[in-house]
């Protein structure tokens, strides 16, 4: 693939261009869904293809790509990128003037235990069957059980103009479960996901089986809980829900592309915009995490960039054009779900370091206040104002778990509720996440439990 | 090798991999085939950002045994007779080792209609000159509105798709359409308050596109938008304009009426046919056929004609939505909703995506619920008390229908007038009753990606304000 990319960044058609990035990759998805026992899906992707990146007159990106892997197609592609670049520059104002990269040889193959290459079609298929059968033996009350086990197998080869070659190979494994319970008209759904960058051995410490049970009989117990309350709260938001808050509600405002569209992190750098217990950073390094990549899709480095630091902003994530109009260094956040699209700021494996409190340190303090778990996902505005289902809360009364209830939204200003944050765990948990900003992107979460005050939007009353 | 021939070898091996696999014992097999090609001009900040083409093609095949063990595997890699084999051959394998899917079936043949109006030479030709000049009047008219607003973000995009189908029962359809749409959203900044996100789109099938109109629709809704107010927490109206029907609201009514759902039993509308689901002024139909239809077609995604299927009229329950194998398994007529949209919150449809890379689903072609004749503000007028909410945030549960949504773009009525923008708050219910309450439909129809709906004004909601 390198001899094919790098031919074209000698193109004469290309010669005028400040900057030109060509991207090669191979993707093979395997995909096993069991619904109920029934093997619904069984479903095998292969996906190549390059495409090409060139900046022009120092003001505008062209994009292209194309599945055909040809040498005349990378040139096609190079042709297109540059014409596209050119059209819009016209109507451009503001220049892009980047900062240089170091020049990377790099040649990386992720981690893992149990390569998943060496698993036949007979292993695959039992993953979703066994979750489906652990959810489904939980008992009569379980209407519709759905099990997805996904792969994603990467290789990925960057080209520049400036001299980077870069070839970057992968494998995530992730397992999806949704249970739903019912019992005469009530229905309660449930789920949980793992995922990491690896092989088989995710299912080491978690079964399938044992995920499905776990779901199932949350799911059960929902069908009595009482309805959740409504107005504003003391909570402890378990790591599965604050890892929906950090990724959306504070994650996408530290993106440079939203904060300069008048995010909600302003342009504060250097002041407090949270509570002082608090320290996020973006970390593409973490080997696990669904977010790993040693560079990203403009051949940056990947890092641990702190974003806050106790409290206080301490930097955005970028790609190299963010950079360059903030005056400052790129982060490696460009990432591109694949080949066929153009590189985006996005996050890798975001996190909140771990603080001194226990959970049950953190429950004892609230009089009346709820245990909020579970995520159904949720969305926000570069604003930081969100809106996230949970799955289920536990009443606290007196600094004790009482009553479950079951799930609802949260909204609210995430920078205002990280303001109210006066806890964080110490323990902190790797979480898979997913995001869809224009395009999508599997990511990592490494999330404590946190205490805050937030508005619930259930039915029920206090 | 030019587009179109690779688009007719495409074809030629999909049709020859067909009767391969039949000939090694498949029972049934099923080619897609698709080959997309997009050109688009994205905004960030008030600024063209970028121009991306992006072009595609791709094969999947669905093959099953005679004991209906099934498997599906897809390539883009077509440029070899070779590699598309191997494609189906993968797929046939996967399908000697999967259990069996009781009922599946693949569709037989049936004469298709022909839908107006879902092809224009002038978009599958369009160049990037085109969506700039587009992408360009779009930020110009929406910022034009007043000096505060900036334009944030937003997208021009022209598509020239071309699909074919062929299968064991005799489907050997090839169909050609094109897609323009544009987009824009942005706020406002007053005083270091910044509006909450507002945006406006056009879905078209011709190059009949208006960004000014788009433009300045985003631009008035920004303005509305300075000065907001908590309000307290009450009962009232809510009057949901299109777009709020669009998201929560229709996803709650397209998973009760999907046949998938059915045989799940996880739809809250299992054994209701023929009785009331929603208000008795309450008419939808799946209507494949709309001329211009932005997810109209002549065929589904596995080759059934188009139709026009009534779903609820007149509050009552008609019929759900299917597919080969829903119809077979619960015995009921094909709708002919077989869908590779890839549209879906879950995130394994996600991963995977769309087109010939996905299995088909069953999803709405057009879901159109039929418009009132009252306009938007006959709908303000007769509320004592109440919410207008443009947007909200926030999913609705399937099963469950419960939505727990923000306000996003909501102004407090009183008196049958609007008083002032919404500043955080919530509203809370759940959608199958909401069905229920509603009690006025407006007549502001609008297209969006598979939902056709107007306003729809509810009794009875609960709204959770922030003061």
């Amino acid at each position: 693939m390198f001899e094919l990319i790098e031919k074209g960044l000698e193109s004469k058609t290309v010669a005028k261009a400040n900057l030109v990035q060509v991207r090669g990759q191979t993707r093979k998805i395997t995909l096993c869904t069991a619904q109920n026992g029934v093997i619904e899906n069984f479903s095998h992707i292969t996906i190549n293809g390059i495409s090409a990146r060139v900046l022009a007159q120092n003001k505008s990106w062209g994009f292209s790509s194309t599945n055909q892997v040809k040498k005349e197609k990378v040139e096609e592609s190079l042709k297109t990128a540059m014409k596209l670049a050119s059209a819009s520059a016209k109507a451009k104002h503001q220049k892009i003037v980047l900062e240089p990269v170091p020049i990377a040889e790099a040649k990386i193959s992720a981690k893992a235990k149990k390569p998943f290459e060496n698993a036949d079609l007979e292993e695959i298929k039992n993953i979703p069957q066994e979750a489906c059968k652990g959810a489904s033996a939980v008992g009569k009350n379980i209407a519709d059980v759905k099990a997805s086990f996904l792969t994603i197998q990467d290789q990925k080869w960057l080209a520049s103009s400036e001299g980077s070659r870069i070839f970057q190979e992968s494998t995530r494994v992730l397992l999806f479960v949704d249970v739903v319970a019912k019992e005469g008209n009530v229905y309660c759904p449930a789920s949980e996901n793992l995922g990491h960058t690896g092989g088989l051995e995710l299912f080491d410490e978690n079964p399938p089986a044992g995920l499905g049970k776990k779901v199932a009989k949350k799911a059960d117990k929902l069908l009595k809980a009482e309805a959740p309350p409504s107005g504003r709260f003391r909570v402890v938001l378990h790591p599965t829900i604050c890892a929906t808050l950090l990724h959306e509600a504070i994650g996408h405002p530290l993106e440079a592309d939203l904060a300069m569209a008048g995010g909600g992190f302003g342009n504060h750098v250097g002041k407090p915009v949270m509570s002082k217990l608090v320290s996020i950073y973006d970390d593409g390094s973490v080997e696990r995490g669904l977010g790993y990549f040693p560079y990203d899709d403009e051949g940056v480095k990947c890092r641990r960039t702190l974003l806050v630091e106790n409290g206080l902003l301490r930097s955005f994530m970028h790609d190299r054009t963010s950079a360059a109009s903030m005056q400052t260094s790129p982060t490696g956040n460009a990432h591109a779900w694949d080949y066929s699209v153009e590189p985006l700021i996005r996050q890798t494996n975001i996190g909140i370091k771990p603080g001194d409190s226990t959970l049950e340190e953190m429950i004892e303090d609230i009089k009346e206040g709820l245990f909020i778990e579970g995520t159904f996902g949720g969305q926000a505005e570069s604003s930081a104002d969100f809106t996230f289902g949970f799955q289920n809360a536990v009443w606290i009364r007196k600094g004790k778990l009482a009553n479950m209830t079951r799930g609802a939204n949260l909204s609210g200003n995430a920078i205002s509720v990280f303001k109210t944050i006066d806890a964080v765990s110490k323990e902190v948990v790797l979480r898979p996440g997913a995001c869809g900003k224009g395009q999508f992107a599997v990511q990592g979460r490494v999330v404590p439990s946190v205490r805050c005050e937030i508005m619930v939007g259930g039915q029920g009353g206090k | 090798m030019r587009t179109e021939d690779y688009w007719k070898f495409l074809g030629d091996v999909a049709r020859k991999t067909v009767k391969r696999l039949e000939n090694m014992g498949a029972a049934q097999v099923e080619a897609f085939y698709l080959a997309t090609r997009t050109t688009e001009t994205n905004i960030r900040n008030s600024e063209i950002f970028n121009e991306n083409t992006i072009e595609d093609m791709g094969v999947s095949f669905r093959v099953a045994t005679s004991d209906k063990h099934v498997g599906f595997a897809c390539t883009n890699v077509v440029n070899t007779e070779k590699a598309v084999f191997e494609a189906g051959e993968k797929a046939f394998t996967i399908a000697k080792l999967s259990p069996s899917v009781p009922d599946f079936t693949l569709p037989t043949k049936h004469k298709i209609p022909h839908v107006k109006g879902l092809f224009d030479k002038r978009v599958a030709n369009a160049d990037v000159e085109e969506t700039v000049d587009i992408a360009y009047r779009l930020i110009q008219s929406t910022e034009n509105v007043d000096k505060r607003i900036t334009a944030k973000g937003g997208i021009a995009s022209f598509s020239y798709i071309q699909k074919g189908l062929v299968n064991s029962f005799g489907i050997d359809f090839e169909a050609k359409e094109t897609q323009a749409a544009v987009y824009v959203y942005g706020s406002g900044s007053q005083g270091g308050e910044v509006t909450p996100s507002c945006g406006d789109l056009e879905l078209k099938r011709s190059f009949d596109l208006n960004p000014e109109k788009i433009g300045k629709t985003v631009g008035e809704m920004i303005v509305a938008q300075f000065d907001p107010k908590p309000t307290s927490s009450f009962e009232g109206a809510v009057i949901f304009e299109p777009s709020a029907v669009s998201y929560q609201l229709f996803y709650a009514m397209m998973s009760a009426l999907n046949g998938e759902n059915v045989v799940a039993g996880s739809s809250p509308w299992v054994g209701k046919l023929g009785k009331p689901v929603a208000s008795e002024i309450l008419n939808a139909e799946d209507d494949g056929l709309l001329n211009e239809g932005f997810n109209s077609r002549n065929f589904d995604d596995e080759g059934f004609p188009s139709q026009k299927t009534a779903l609820i009229s007149r509050g009552r329950l008609k019929n759900f939505l299917q597919d080969a194998t829903t119809a077979n398994r619960l015995k009921m007529a094909n709708t002919g909703n077989a869908s590779r949209s890839g549209s879906g919150l879950e995130m394994a449809s996600q991963i995977i995506g769309g087109g010939y890379k996905a299995k088909p689903k069953v999803f709405p072609s057009n879901l159109t619920i039929q418009a009132g004749k009252k306009t938007r503000n006959e709908l303000i007028s007769e509320v004592k008390k109440g919410v207008l909410v443009g947007d909200m945030g926030g999913f609705v549960q399937a099963g469950s229908g419960l939505i727990s949504a923000q306000l996003v773009r909501a102004h407090y009525i009183e008196n049958g007038e609007l008083q002032y923008p919404i500043r955080g708050g919530m509203v809370s219910g759940i959608a199958f009753d909401w069905f229920k309450q509603i009690d006025v439909v407006g007549n502001d129809r609008k297209q969006f990606f598979n939902a056709v709906v107007p306003s729809l004004r509810v009794e009875g909601v609960k709204i959770i304000g922030s003061r």
